[in-house]
């Protein structure tokens, strides 16, 4: 029992002046003039029993009318553990199945069915059962349902899955399904292997007041459990070619050593390498295959324990790691230049020069603006040349399809004025500082990308080089100025158009009026902005059950061109490794989306619609290797956490009834009120009595 | 006991209580020096109509009373004796504190203004000279006792009231100088005051040779203590206030105001001093009869 206002208890205080009155009122409230109290003062005061009470009944009568009208005003309620104990009332069953794939182990997920089989079969007809399976995420496949043979059906129809065990979404969403829930009994029953790495104490997460929360353990049989752990790829290139080795660990999770256990590596389903492994108990072990060389992209390749026709252990999804071995794809990057060659001098040898990633240059005459040439380009580099209209049109059409464009202005950079509110910078008249001091970068925004790498101290500095002339830019209200000369005048200007980005530098790259292709921040400077403008990210060789794919990224870093990926990007299909196939669309359906989610292990194919579609992107989901150490937990911490200490109930104050629940459990102060005027009834009708008779 | 009688204060006269009380006498007990002739016998011999005897002349006898008569006849000088009957002195003290206020139908200063007017009429209706002194802790009105003021002393009766606190021995101490006659002092009271204080009061008064007579009136709430509910008790006087239960309380105030009343009943009798105590339930000329009845009484014995 609890009170919602305790505060109220302070009114009982008043009890005292019923006695009060009792004892003194009446001698105040009448005076009685008397001759003189000579011989009253003369009596001992003790002999006057002023304390004592007449109508003892009335008094209590009074004060028990009292102290049930002040404890109906406290607001008392029955706590949801008082509510649930009522005997004989119904219950609501939430039963929590893990399905994990170390639920996988052995028998283990035979005797998880059994027991929440057992469990349901405990039920009587007024019980009602919901059924979570839960591994990552929680799903209701059962909801409060009478009917204990379909409950049973759909945990026989479930197998374990490829997600790890999170306890913890699990009990929330029964926690919010009991919540819901009208019957005076709670109970959550969770079958589980309970492993350690599945719980994460979260202080925040309480189940309604008086669940009763039961922990039934399925262990498999003991035995040798191997884990393959995310593989290390070394990249070389030889002759040309790039070469990969690819190094596999093996963790033994057991007692018991393992000792010459095959492993093979796999490419696109084949067995290309095959080698044997020892690791001793809890320990780990590795191996390295032969370097391979890797000429298609997104070569599917993984590392396997055993065979597939005969597991190693018995905990089979973890013997398998997959990941994706493709060759860099380079940025395809088309330098549009005019004039002499060696203008581009040192742009060229500074995009040539990398690995992560590789820049495909091109150099073109603005001519080859007005063609087709840019559908080829990821980047666009115009460095010092009039752009005309057209260019103009089919630039902002490139950029904003995704592309990047860079606009070095030098004295022959133009851009038509139609077009002039487009760029984030206006390209004004050339400013000389050909005398007296010339202009220095300074004011570099060090938490731009482009900077950020610059950003610690002694990682170059800008302001050693030296500007004898450069173009006024005017920055536009959208565009973010990167970086000014010593008189404030912008130097680099961005500003996002559409999907792609677009960047005015206010001086040319080469020597002609500035010397910072000399200075040694000149190669990363470049670099940065190449990968910045492409939207360069390199891409993971694999991912795990749960990460989101970011399917734009993958087809920049697979040497997708502007043009490609917006075709793509109107229609993409999902291959997902248990051979489905789907549209990738946005939560809503209707729209087309660029993250996928991963849940199934294996390997994931993202295609793009039409011929020209672009790359197709491979990504390689592993289960998480946490979920392979099979090291368990005692149930009762769990128990303790989610019921507030109370095994049997939540002791704290965040017990959630719903309404009318709670309208049940707080309607005992109507009862009290009520008991209270009619002891004031019965109070008036014997004060009445006692008044008369003593008349 | 009202009555249409043109004097003022008339109306505690009673016409039943003085058809009760008509055939008695109030005889003093002690013979008091008068000039007139009345029932109260004189220990001295005066112009009175009653012959007591001849003795000879001697010098310094007043020369109007010799029995010129007797001196015809024997040549000798015979000085006429009268055994004189003289008026006396007969005073009330009335008490007008305010706890004579007190008493539900009748309070005890009407009933003790009804008894001094009542003792008044008859002591001038017998040729006693009659006077009134009312007094609370000081003296209020005086009327000094002569043979023509029972008016004014039936007035003062009437417009007294109870206003103040009253205490008695500061003011019977002083109205002592005023009784150098001997006569008959009543004491009206209620006489909340110890024995001692009351008795050290009228000592003064006794002493001088006044017959002093205590009229103790008490209201029968005072006497019996009937009250049942507890309240808050106001002393009239003081205006103190004390809760009081009854129950126990009331047998504990019963027998201190009877061992109070005994005490002043028998320190009257030291003296000797006549004490009587009036319940103002009983009937006024009930209680007149019995004192003077047992006045009477006494007067016989001394």
């Amino acid at each position: 029992m609890s009170f919602l206002a305790p505060l109220f208890f302070l009114a009982l205080a008043a009890l005292a002046v019923p006695v009060l009155i009792h004892l003194t009122q009446k001698e105040k409230k009448s005076v009685v003039e008397f001759p003189s109290l000579m011989f009253l003062r003369k009596i001992p005061y003790e002999s006057v029993q002023r304390r004592r009470l007449r109508d003892v009944v009335l008094l209590m009568l009074r004060l028990a009318a009292l102290a049930l009208i002040v404890a109906a005003f406290a607001r008392p309620f029955l706590r949801g553990s008082e509510l649930a104990a009522a005997p004989g009332g119904a219950r609501d069953i939430v039963l929590l199945v893990d399905r994990s794939y170390s639920m996988g182990y052995g028998d283990t997920w035979s005797r998880a069915q059994r027991a929440a089989a057992q469990a349901i079969a405990s039920t009587t007809p007024a019980d009602r059962i919901s059924v979570v399976l839960f591994a990552d995420v929680a799903e209701v496949v059962v909801r409060s349902t009478p009917d204990s043979g379909r409950a049973v059906g759909e945990i026989n129809a479930a197998a374990p899955g490829p997600g790890s065990t999170k306890l913890g979404p699990a009990l929330k969403l029964a926690g919010s399904l009991l919540a819901e829930s009208l019957l005076p009994r709670k109970e959550v029953i969770i079958v589980s292997d309970f492993q350690r790495g599945g719980w994460l104490p979260d202080d925040t997460l309480r189940l309604p007041g008086g669940t009763q929360v039961n922990a039934i353990v399925v262990e498999g049989a003991q035995g040798l459990n191997l884990a393959l752990t995310p593989v290390a790829l070394l990249r070389t290139r030889e002759g040309g070619q790039e070469r990969v080795t690819v190094t596999a660990g093996v963790l033994n999770r057991s007692a018991d050593a393992a000792t010459n256990v095959p492993i093979h590596l796999e490419l696109d389903g084949r067995s290309v390498q095959d080698l044997t492994i020892s690791a001793g108990p809890q320990a780990s072990a590795s191996v390295t295959f032969s370097p391979l060389t890797i000429t298609n992209p997104n070569t599917k390749a993984s590392v396997r324990l055993g065979s597939t026709a005969q597991s190693v252990d018995a905990l089979e999804r973890d013997n398998v790691f997959h990941f994706v071995v493709t060759p860099a794809a380079p940025v395809p990057v088309m330098v549009v230049s005019q004039g002499r060659p060696e203008s581009n001098l040192y742009l060229s040898r500074a995009l040539a020069i990398g690995e992560a990633p590789r820049f495909d240059t091109a150099l073109q005459a603005p001519d080859a603006l007005a063609g087709d040439a840019m559908t080829r380009a990821r980047l666009i580099l115009l460095n010092d040349v009039p752009v005309s209209d057209a260019a103009a049109a089919k630039l902002v059409t490139f950029v904003e399809g995704g592309g990047g464009l860079l606009v070095a202005a030098g004295q022959r950079a133009s851009w038509p004025a139609s077009r002039g509110d487009w760029l984030p910078a206006s390209i004004g008249p050339p400013v000389d500082r050909t005398r007296g001091a010339p202009a220095r970068l300074s004011g570099m925004d060090y938490g731009h990308a482009v900077f950020e790498p610059f950003r610690a101290p002694r990682s170059g500095d800008f302001s050693t080089s030296r500007f004898y002339s450069y173009r006024a830019l005017g920055a536009a209200k959208n565009s973010s100025v990167l970086a000014r000369f010593d008189t404030g005048e912008p130097a680099l200007v961005e500003r996002t158009a559409g999907r792609g980005r677009v960047v005015v530098f206010a001086s040319t790259l080469d020597l002609s009026w500035n010397d910072l292709a000399l200075k040694p921040m000149f190669l990363p400077f470049v670099h940065q902005l190449g990968r910045h403008l492409s939207g360069y990210k390199e891409q993971p060789s694999w991912l795990t059950i749960g990460q989101v794919l970011d399917v734009d990224a993958a087809e920049v870093a697979a040497g997708a061109t502007s043009g490609a990926q917006a075709r793509a990007a109107a229609g993409r299909t999902v291959l997902s490794p248990s051979g489905q196939r789907r549209d990738l669309r946005a939560a809503d359906g209707a729209t087309a989306a660029s993250a996928l989610e991963l849940t199934e292990q294996g390997f994931y194919e993202v295609r793009g619609s039409g011929r020209e579609a672009g790359p197709v992107i491979v990504a390689a989901s592993n289960v998480s290797l946490a979920e392979s150490n099979l090291d368990r937990m005692d149930p009762k911490e769990v128990v303790a956490a989610v019921t507030g200490g109370d095994p049997t109930g939540s002791t704290s104050g965040h017990d959630v009834l719903p309404d009318e629940a709670q309208e049940l459990a707080q309607r005992v102060w109507w009862y009290l009120l009520f008991a209270g005027i009619l002891l004031l009834i019965a109070e008036s009708v014997l004060a009445h009595r006692l008044s008369r008779a003593t008349r | 006991m009202s009555l249409t009688s043109p004097v003022p204060g008339a109306r505690f006269v009673d016409p039943v209580v003085l058809a009760r009380i008509g055939n008695l006498e109030l005889i003093a007990k002690t013979v008091v020096d008068g000039l007139i002739n009345g029932t109260h016998r004189s220990p001295f011999f005066g112009a009175s109509v009653d012959f007591a005897e001849h003795r000879g002349y001697v010098a310094g006898d007043d020369i109007r009373r010799v029995d010129w008569r007797v001196y015809a006849r024997t040549d000798k000088y015979y000085i006429k004796e009268f055994e004189a009957d003289s008026n006396a002195n007969f005073s009330v003290l009335l008490d007008v504190s305010k706890s004579m206020g007190f008493g539900a139908k009748l309070s005890k200063l009407d009933y003790a203004k009804s008894l001094a007017a009542c003792l008044a009429y008859l002591a001038n209706a017998q040729r006693d000279r009659v006077g009134l002194i009312t007094f609370d802790e000081a003296v209020v009105d005086r009327v000094p006792a002569s043979a023509k003021h029972l008016d004014v002393v039936l007035h003062t009766l009437d417009k007294a009231r109870p206003q103040r606190p009253g205490r008695l021995v500061e003011p019977l101490r002083r109205l002592a100088e005023h009784f150098g006659r001997r006569g008959i002092v009543v004491v009206i009271s209620d006489f909340y005051a110890e024995p001692d204080e009351v008795f050290d009061a009228v000592g003064p008064i006794r002493y001088r040779g006044n017959d002093v007579v205590l009229f103790h009136v008490l209201d029968p709430q005072e006497i019996e203590f009937g009250f049942t509910e507890a309240s808050s008790f106001e002393d009239m006087e003081s205006g103190d206030q004390m809760p009081i239960v009854p129950g126990k309380l009331a047998a504990d105030y019963r027998d201190l105001i009877k061992a109070h009343i005994e005490t002043l009943a028998k320190r009257a009798a030291q003296q000797p001093v006549d004490y009587m105590l009036l319940n103002t339930s009983q009937p006024l000329d009930f209680a007149l009869f019995r004192f003077l009845s047992m006045r009477q009484r006494l007067s016989r014995t001394r």
